[in-house]
């Protein structure tokens, strides 16, 4: 019992990580522009598209696939941002949310559109996973374990060490006193949907390289994405990641008591549980 | 712009809930053509079915209409989208009832939409010819509006059951997200695999999840000599990915549909080695199915296309039969032309000048005989054993 157990929270450790990367996304675009953006699932499945092509049809390394992920989920983010959110911004968080939700299906659909329904999966070889005593892990997820890592600290930098990242959390912070100061909040705003919506690229492909990807791959994780953010604190950057963390070890741990279908049942009830005792989330600092 | 006044706003609004109130049959089937409906999944997870259904039906009517139509009307057919999703497989089929007035729906595929889909077709007197299997649809109240010419659950959970203690399973493992046929396909693998001296055990996962290590854990813990996979396309991809890295070394068998093309080119060919799947088979080398092949421009058609030709061939026959258009028509002479003796026939042109002249025909279609039981599911069918071998999808028999 111990040996599974201890093999459930490896699984969710993993698990967590794939989920970490848009629910930080998701609660950096909610801190800055406070609005839910629906339609991260749909740029994660995009960013994933972006990085199949460049792996799978151009024959590029894995990495340039990532890199080209962030890089189509960011610009296509900032578009939609610019394009259409920005003006229904008008007409409150509400319609913004409303609207990214509308997007999604938009962009969902383009993407059957391109590349249809089938499954695409990445060219990469399976490999078989290397067992640590009772425990087995796979190489690829060792591999998108320390993926997802290397990104969280290189925006933690980000955030903390360069004057656009203290910018953003300026604007986050107190919009009104950012713009005395000089800071334009809706550049701010354009730079953290791309930086947002190229995380959520990244989160999607590493989701493709464990399994396969196809037009739904993300609208199938946010559920999990949106109760990792608002479970860690809507907003907060370690809150999201350690949201998601609590979320991907509880449904595997659930699999060993309870159906493995009532795992989405679980993270509303841990999101229950967490927001009666502190209504911030974990590590928020304010009931958003 | 003219503004209207209140009265005139009222009167317009009464003579438009008028019309709306009128029985269906008069705004319907007037003297225009014969309107029937095509629900299937374009999108989700039968999208990689769904497309082909609908357009062989498309092309299979403008055959009818080329030769002169159903005693002498055009059948027209209108194309919605089911999603693979209940919700919205509902919606389109009010849609095609209440909007477009059609008189029978072609397609449904997953049972889930199958089973919410059809409260609405026999209340509205309106025919659905469907390719789910659950064993739940046939047993539903449904007075003689559906017929299904896919293989019911239990036929088909037995054949799995079979098929496992066939490979010298002593102990199967189920895994299967849930649908609505899955318990009875359970419960119908356990008594084959019983009658043979083994034992069973299933577990339900959600097909959401992007890993399921922790599920095949669980099960092989069991340690199972053969899984059998309930799931569809994308979450059994999921599956054998998972298994495969666990180092499961047993023998894993997966319906066809789920087990299809697309899975085996999503996955590297040593994952997908030697997984067994088990379909319904086509009535593959009958005139009816090369039709198919040559309506859709390809060498193996699926068994799904295969059933929506027969689907529209034997409706557009039943209506000539009935002399009518609606769906209590098709309801009372579908079996008239599907089954009973009379000259054979595999297509609707033929079939349809036949019941002109007055001869009874006997249709035996694309996917096999068509003959159907009083509750609508079919009498006889064939399964389709295959294996996948070096990245292929290989024949073993069909039985």
């Amino acid at each position: 019992m111990i040996e599974a157990l201890l093999q459930a929270l490896v699984n969710g450790v993993i698990s967590g990580s794939l989920l970490a990367l848009p629910a930080l996304g998701f609660s950096a675009i909610f801190a800055v522009l406070r609005f839910p953006h629906f339609a991260i699932g749909a740029l994660a499945t995009a960013g994933a598209y972006g990085a199949w092509v460049v792996n799978a049809r151009l024959g590029l390394p894995i990495a340039a696939g990532v890199a080209m992920a962030f890089a189509v989920a960011a610009l296509l983010g900032a578009a939609l941002e610019y394009g259409v959110l920005d003006r229904l911004g008008r007409g409150g968080a509400l319609m913004k949310a409303i609207g990214s939700l509308a997007l999604a299906m938009v962009i969902e659909n383009v993407l059957r559109f391109a590349f249809g329904n089938d499954l695409q999966a990445f060219d990469l070889p399976l490999a078989r996973d290397v067992v640590f005593g009772p425990i087995r892990i796979g190489p690829q997820q060792i591999n998108n374990l320390l993926v997802a890592l290397g990104v969280m600290a290189a925006l933690w930098a980000f955030l903390a060490l360069t004057p656009l990242g203290r910018s953003m959390r300026a604007v986050a912070d107190n919009p009104d006193l950012a713009r005395l100061k000089g800071v334009d909040p809706r550049v701010i705003a354009l730079l953290t949907v791309a930086v947002g919506s190229g995380l959520c690229g990244v989160g999607g492909t590493l989701i493709g390289l464990d399994t396969s990807i196809d037009p739904m791959t993300g609208a199938r994780i946010l559920l999990s994405v949106f109760a990792a953010a608002v479970l860690g604190g809507l907003g907060s950057i370690p809150g999201a990641v350690a949201g998601a963390f609590v979320i991907g070890i509880a449904e595997e741990l659930t699999v060993l008591a309870l159906a493995p279908s009532y795992r989405l049942a679980v993270s509303f009830v841990v999101i229950l549980a967490v927001l009666t005792v502190r209504p911030a989330g974990l590590l928020g600092s304010r009931a958003a | 712009m003219t503004e209207l006044s209140r009265r005139q706003m009222l009167a317009a609004a009464a003579l438009a809930a008028g019309t709306l109130a009128m029985p269906r049959i008069l705004r319907a089937q007037g003297n225009g053509p014969i309107k029937l409906g095509t629900l299937t999944p374009l999108t989700g997870s039968g999208g990689s079915y769904g497309p082909s259904m609908a357009e062989v039906v498309n092309r299979a009517a403008a055959e009818i209409n080329a030769a002169g139509g159903v005693r002498g009307r055009q059948i027209q057919i209108i194309s919605e989208d089911d999603q693979t999703n209940p919700e919205a497989g509902l919606r389109a089929a009010r849609k095609l009832i209440d909007v477009d007035g059609v008189s029978a729906i072609i397609g449904t595929w997953a049972s889930s939409v199958t089973t919410a889909v059809a409260p609405v077709c026999w209340q509205s007197g309106v025919f659905l010819a469907t390719v789910s299997g659950a064993d739940s649809i046939t047993q539903l109240p449904h007075g003689g509006f559906i017929i299904r010419t896919q293989p019911n659950t239990s036929l088909q959970g037995t054949k799995f059951g079979e098929f496992s203690a066939e490979l010298g399973a002593k102990t199967v493992a189920f895994m299967s997200p849930q649908t609505p046929f899955t318990e009875a396909q359970f419960k119908f693998i356990t008594e084959a695999v019983t009658k043979a001296g083994g034992k069973t055990s299933s577990l339900i996962y959600d097909d959401k999840k992007t890993t399921l290590r922790t599920e095949v854990d669980q099960v092989l813990r069991g340690r199972p000599d053969v899984i059998v996979m309930g799931g569809y396309t994308n979450d059994t991809a999921v599956l054998v990915r998972d298994l495969y890295r666990a180092s499961f070394r047993g023998k894993l068998i997966g319906f066809g549909y789920a087990v299809n093309k697309q899975l085996v080119d999503a996955l590297p060919a040593d994952v997908s080695e030697g997984i067994y799947t088990l379909s319904p088979s086509t009535a593959a080398g009958s005139g009816a199915y090369a039709h198919v092949a040559k309506l859709l421009g390809v060498d193996a058609p699926d068994t799904y296309s295969a059933q929506c030709f027969d689907h529209l061939s034997l409706i557009a026959m039943a209506m000539a039969a009935g002399q009518g258009t609606t769906g209590a028509v098709i309801k009372d002479n579908v079996r008239k032309v599907a089954q009973g003796g009379g000259e054979r026939v595999t297509e609707a042109v033929e079939g349809l000048n036949l019941i002109t002249a007055g001869t009874k025909v006997d249709y035996d279609g694309a996917s096999g005989p068509c003959d159907f039981t009083e509750v609508g599911d079919i009498t006889d069918a064939k399964f389709r054993y295959e294996q996948v071998k070096a990245g292929k999808v290989t024949l073993l028999k069909i039985a």
